[in-house]
C-alpha cells in the first residue's frame, strides 16, 4: 500500500511536470470539450422538443442542456485519460518506458498510479467546466442529493480503471489515433453522453454495457434526475463493479502480455 | 556473479507488407555465448556494430530473454526471478534518451529512486550523495533540456546507481562524450568498482577505453564470442604494436646506417616514402621505441619535422580477427 | 509549376503505394459512420422523426437525414483536404526536407497543389464511402442538379485549398499541429452548419461562422443536391465562397512568404 502510494506520488509529480503546464492541456480539457458539449447542444434543435420523446421521461425539454452537461463532465473525466495514455507513446520513443520495466516496480500500480495522478491534475478544469455549465444551464432539481456524492465517486473508480485500460493498450500500439477513433468516439456515442441508452438499438445497448462510463451516467440520472431508490439501482451498481473487475484482469493481462512480448522482439509494440 | 551460459537470442520481427499480410524476419544476435562477471571486476564487451553486444546485455538486465540457455545473476535466473535481479542490477546507455527532459535532474532521480521503492529522507540523501558525486549539485534543479550532452550522460550515471546495485551494465557509455568528461567518468567507474566492489559490463567501440578499465574482455562478433582474454594480451596478441610515423627533410647516410641498426635490435619493420612535407619514415615495432627513434634522428643531426605514433585501433583489430575466423 | 505539380504528385503518390495509409482511410470512414449514426439516433428514435418548424424555415426542406449526411461528408471532406495540404509542410519541416523545398526556386503552389490533388485520390474515396453510407440512412439525392452540385464541390475544394494554405502558415509558424488543427476542426463542427443549421446560433457565432469557407460550401451544395437548385439559385452562397476562397488564398500566400523567410533565417543562423 505504502509502495502504491510512493508510485502514485512519483507519477503525479511526473505528469504534473510534463505536461500540466503546457497549453496542450487547457485545449484539450476544456476548450474542445465546450465546443463539442455545444454542437451536440444545438445538434437537438432541429428537433421538435414540444411533444412527448423518449428524452421526457428522464428531463424536461428545458433540461437539455444540463441532461447533456452531466453526460459530457462524465465523458470528459474519460478523455483526460485518453490523454493521458497518448503520452505512453514518447515514453516509448525516449526509452524511459523501457527503464521503468528495468526496475522491479509493480507494473499495475505505475498504470493506476498514471491514470489516477492524470485524473486529479484535469479535476480541476472539470470544476471550471460544470461551473460554467450550471452558470447557463443552471436549473438541474435534483430528486435525491445523495446520488450526486455517489455517482462523483463511481465515475472517479470506473475513470481510474478505465485509464489504466487505455494505458496498457498504448503500451502496445503506435497508433494512437486509432485507437481514438475505435474506442473514444464509440464511447461518446454510445455510452449515454448524449443520447440515454434506453434509447438505442439493441446493438447499440451491446455496446454501451462494455463501458464503465455507460453505467455511472444510467446509475446518476436514475438517482438524481428520476429519484431513484439505491435498492432500485442496485444491480446496476453490481454490473458496474462485474465490468470494472473485468477491466482490472483484462489490464493486468495485457501488461503482462505487452512485456512478455517486448522481452521476445525487443519493442513493446505489436504494430 | 553473473553466468551466462550458451546464451542464443534470435530477434523475431513481423514486417507488415501489404495491408494485413506481413513476413516474419529473424535475426540471430547472439548465438551461444558463454560468459561470466566477477562482483570487482570489469568485463569489456568488444565487437562491431550488430556483433550482439546490447542484445547480450538486455538480457543480462532482464529488459529481453534469452531464447535458449541460461544467464544467472548470484544464482537468480534471469527469466524466472526476474523481480528480484531487478533489484540489484541497472543499466546506463549512452546517448541522450532515457531521461525526462522537462524534469530537473533531482525529480528525475526521484522518479527512478521511487520505481525502486526507495522514498524520504532515505531516497534523498542517496540523491544529495549521487548528485555530488557527478558534479551535478549545481544544475540538480535545472530541467533536463538544458543539460549539455556531458551532464545528461552524468545524470544518466546518477540514475543507474539510484538502487545501489550491486552489477551495473554500460552500454557505450562514453558516446559522443569530450575527452575530459569521458576521463573522468571512467575514474568514476573505477572507483565504482575498486571502492564498492561493484560487478560492471562495458562496451565500448573505443580501444583505449577498454585497455584503461577493464580486467578482462570478450570480442564478439556475430553474435558470437570469438576471445577472450586480458586487454593487453589482447592488444599483443591481435595487432603488432604501434606505428611510428617520423617526417624528415632529407636522409644522410649516418642516419640511416643508426636506424637500421636500432630496427634490427628492437626487431621492427621499416618503410620509407615521401610525402608532400618530406621523406615519410614508418616504422612498426611491438615495443614503443619513440625516445630511441628520437634520440637517433637527433644525434644524426637532422631536423624532425612531424612525428605521429599510430596505434592499432580496435576496428582494425577486430576486422583482423574476423578476416582469421573467415 | 506543372512540372512541380507532377513531381509532387508523383512522390506522393509512391509513398502512398510504399504504405497505405488505411488507417486514415479507415479513420474518416468511421468519423462519418459515427457522425452519420448519432443523427439517425437522435432524429428517428429519440425525437420519433419529429421536426421543429424552425428547420423547415431555415433549410427549405424537412429531409434531415440528407442534410446530416451532407453536412458530415462535407465536413470530413473538409478536414482530409485541410489537413493534407497543411501538414505536409510541417512533416516535410519535421523530416527536414522543408528547408530544401524552401531553397529550391519550384513553385509552392505547385508544391501544394501536387500535395492536394494526390491526396484527392484517397479522399475521393473517402468522400464516396461516406456517401454510400448515407445511402443505408437514407440519404436522398433524387432532386440532385448533377452539374451544379459537380461545380460547387470543385469550388468547394479549392476554397479548403486556400484555407489550409493559412492553416499551414500558421502550424509552420507555431511548430504546432496537434492544437491548431483541433481547435479549428471542432469549431467547424460547432459553427459551420454541419448538423443544424447556424440560424439556431447566437448571433456572435453566426458572424464568426461567415469566415469558414465550409459555412457557404454546405448551403450552396445542400441546395443543388436537395433542392436541386442552378448555380444562380445559390448565387449568394457560392460568391461569397469565390470571395472567401480568394482572400484565404492572398492570405496565404503572403503569410507563406513570411514563413518561408522565417525559416531560412533561422538555417542561415
Ligand atoms: N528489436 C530488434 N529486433 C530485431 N532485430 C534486432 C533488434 N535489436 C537488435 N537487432 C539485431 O540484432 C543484431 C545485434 O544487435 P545489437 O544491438 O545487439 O548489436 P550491438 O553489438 O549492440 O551493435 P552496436 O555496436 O551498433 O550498438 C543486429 O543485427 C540487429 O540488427
Ligand atoms: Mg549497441
Amino acid at each position: 500500500m505504502k509502495n502504491l502510494m510512493t508510485i502514485f506520488m512519483a507519477e503525479f509529480k511526473k505528469s504534473h511536470f510534463l505536461y500540466f503546464h503546457t497549453n496542450m492541456i487547457y485545449f484539450s480539457l476544456l476548450v474542445w470539450p465546450i465546443i463539442l458539449f455545444f454542437s451536440a447542444y444545438y445538434s437537438f434543435k432541429p428537433f421538435d422538443t414540444k411533444s412527448e420523446n423518449v428524452l421526457s421521461e428522464y428531463v424536461s425539454n428545458q433540461e437539455i442542456g444540463s441532461f447533456l452537461l452531466i453526460g459530457y463532465l462524465g465523458y470528459i473525466f474519460y478523455f483526460s485519460l485518453m490523454q493521458s495514455a497518448f503520452q505512453m507513446a514518447p515514453e516509448r520513443a525516449r526509452g524511459t518506458l523501457e527503464l521503468i520495466f528495468l526496475s522491479p516496480v509493480s507494473r499495475l500500480a505505475v498504470i493506476y498510479g498514471r491514470a489516477m495522478a492524470n485524473l486529479l491534475e484535469g479535476v480541476w478544469l472539470f470544476f471550471v467546466f460544470t461551473v460554467l455549465g450550471l452558470f447557463f444551464f443552471g436549473d438541474i432539481q435534483p430528486h435525491n442529493w445523495w446520488g450526486i456524492p455517489l455517482s462523483l465517486f463511481l465515475l472517479i473508480i470506473s475513470a481510474v480503471v478505465w485509464g489504466g485500460f487505455l494505458n496498457a493498450i498504448f503500451l502496445f500500439s503506435r497508433d494512437a489515433g486509432f485507437f481514438f477513433l475505435i474506442i473514444q468516439e464509440p464511447l461518446l456515442l454510445f455510452s449515454g453522453v448524449r443520447i440515454p441508452i434506453p434509447v438505442l438499438p439493441i446493438w447499440g445497448k451491446f455496446i454501451s454495457y462494455l463501458f464503465p462510463l455507460s453505467y455511472v451516467l444510467l446509475i446518476y440520472r436514475e438517482i438524481v434526475m428520476r429519484g431513484a431508490s439505491l435498492f432500485e439501482v442496485s444491480t446496476m451498481i453490481y454490473s458496474l463493479l462485474v465490468v470494472i473487475i473485468v477491466f482490472i484482469l483484462l489490464t493486468s493481462w495485457i501488461i503482462r502480455k505487452a512485456e512478455k512480448n517486448s522481452k521476445i522482439n525487443g519493442s513493446m509494440a505489436l504494430y | 556473479m553473473i553466468k551466462v551460459e550458451q546464451v542464443y537470442k534470435t530477434y523475431i520481427n513481423k514486417h507488415r507488407n501489404f495491408l494485413f499480410f506481413s513476413e516474419t524476419r529473424q535475426t540471430e544476435a547472439v548465438c551461444g555465448v558463454d560468459l561470466y562477471v566477477n562482483p570487482g571486476e570489469i568485463v569489456g564487451l568488444l565487437g562491431m556494430n550488430g556483433a550482439g553486444k546490447t542484445t547480450l546485455i538486455k538480457m543480462m538486465s532482464t529488459l529481453l530473454s534469452p531464447t535458449s540457455g541460461t544467464i544467472t545473476i548470484d544464482g537468480m535466473d534471469v527469466v524466472k526471478d526476474a523481480l528480484k535481479v531487478k533489484s540489484i542490477v541497472n543499466m546506463i546507455a549512452g546517448g541522450e534518451r532515457m531521461l525526462y527532459f522537462r524534469l530537473t535532474g533531482r525529480q528525475n532521480l526521484e522518479y527512478f529512486g521511487n520505481l525502486y521503492g526507495l522514498r524520504g529522507s532515505l531516497l534523498k540523501d542517496r540523491i544529495n550523495y549521487l548528485l555530488s558525486k557527478v558534479g551535478l549539485e549545481k544544475a540538480a534543479d535545472t530541467p533536463v533540456e538544458r543539460y549539455s550532452k556531458g551532464m545528461k550522460q552524468r545524470l544518466q550515471i546518477a540514475r543507474g546507481l539510484i538502487n545501489d546495485p550491486k552489477y551495473l551494465f554500460l552500454d557505450e557509455p562514453t558516446l559522443g562524450l569530450d575527452v575530459s568528461v569521458a576521463k573522468r567518468l571512467r575514474e568514476f567507474v573505477q572507483e565504482l568498482v575498486h571502492r564498492e566492489g561493484k560487478g560492471i559490463v562495458l562496451t565500448s567501440h573505443y580501444l583505449e577505453e577498454i585497455e584503461e578499465l577493464c580486467d578482462r574482455v570478450y570480442i564478439a562478433n556475430n553474435g558470437r564470442i570469438i576471445m577472450h582474454d586480458t586487454p593487453k594480451n589482447l592488444v599483443f596478441n591481435i595487432t603488432h604494436g604501434n606505428v611510428l610515423n617520423i617526417v624528415v627533410p632529407e636522409i644522410n647516410d649516418k642516419l640511416n646506417n643508426n636506424l637500421r641498426t636500432l630496427i634490427e635490435l628492437h626487431n621492427a619493420n621499416i618503410e620509407i616514402s615521401s610525402n608532400e612535407e618530406g621523406i615519410l619514415i614508418s616504422i612498426k615495432s611491438k615495443k614503443d621505441i619513440t625516445t630511441e627513434v628520437v634520440q637517433t634522428i637527433y644525434n644524426s643531426n637532422v631536423n624532425l619535422i612531424s612525428l605521429y605514433i599510430e596505434k592499432p585501433k580496435l576496428e582494425d583489430a577486430i576486422l583482423q580477427l574476423e578476416n582469421g575466423v573467415a | 509549376m506543372f512540372l512541380t505539380i507532377q513531381a509532387t504528385f508523383r512522390r506522393n503518390y509512391l509513398v502512398m503505394r510504399h504504405s497505405l495509409p488505411y488507417t486514415s482511410i479507415i479513420g474518416s470512414l468511421l468519423s462519418g459512420f459515427y457522425m452519420i449514426l448519432f443523427s439517425y439516433l437522435i432524429y428517428k428514435i429519440m425525437f420519433n422523426g419529429k421536426l421543429d418548424d424552425s428547420f423547415i424555415k431555415y433549410t427549405g426542406s424537412s429531409d434531415y437525414i440528407t442534410f446530416a449526411v451532407l453536412g458530415s461528408t462535407v465536413y470530413i471532406l473538409s478536414i482530409s483536404v485541410l489537413l493534407i495540404v497543411s501538414r505536409s509542410l510541417i512533416s516535410e519541416l519535421r523530416q527536414g526536407t522543408l528547408e530544401t523545398i524552401f531553397l529550391s526556386p519550384a513553385s509552392r503552389q505547385g508544391y501544394f497543389l501536387g500535395c492536394m490533388l494526390q491526396g484527392l485520390m484517397l479522399v475521393g474515396i473517402e468522400f464516396i464511402g461516406i456517401l454510400v453510407m448515407g445511402f443505408f440512412f437514407g440519404l436522398d439525392i433524387t432532386n440532385i442538379n448533377p452539374i451544379s452540385a459537380s461545380i460547387t464541390l470543385v469550388l468547394i475544394i479549392f476554397s479548403f485549398y486556400s484555407q489550409a494554405l493559412v492553416l499551414g502558415a500558421i502550424m509552420v509558424w507555431f511548430r504546432d499541429t496537434y492544437i491548431t488543427q483541433n481547435t479549428l476542426i471542432t469549431l467547424m463542427g460547432l459553427i459551420s452548419g454541419v448538423s443544424f443549421p447556424i440560424e439556431y446560433l447566437p448571433d456572435w457565432l453566426q458572424y464568426l461562422s461567415k469566415i469558414m469557407p465550409l459555412t457557404f460550401g454546405l448551403v450552396a451544395f445542400r441546395e443543388t443536391i436537395m433542392l436541386g437548385g442552378e448555380l444562380v439559385s445559390s448565387f449568394e452562397s457560392i460568391s461569397y465562397l469565390i470571395m472567401l476562397t480568394t482572400c484565404y488564398f492572398l492570405i496565404g500566400k503572403y503569410l507563406l512568404i513570411k514563413v518561408e523567410k522565417n525559416i531560412l533565417e533561422k538555417i542561415t543562423e
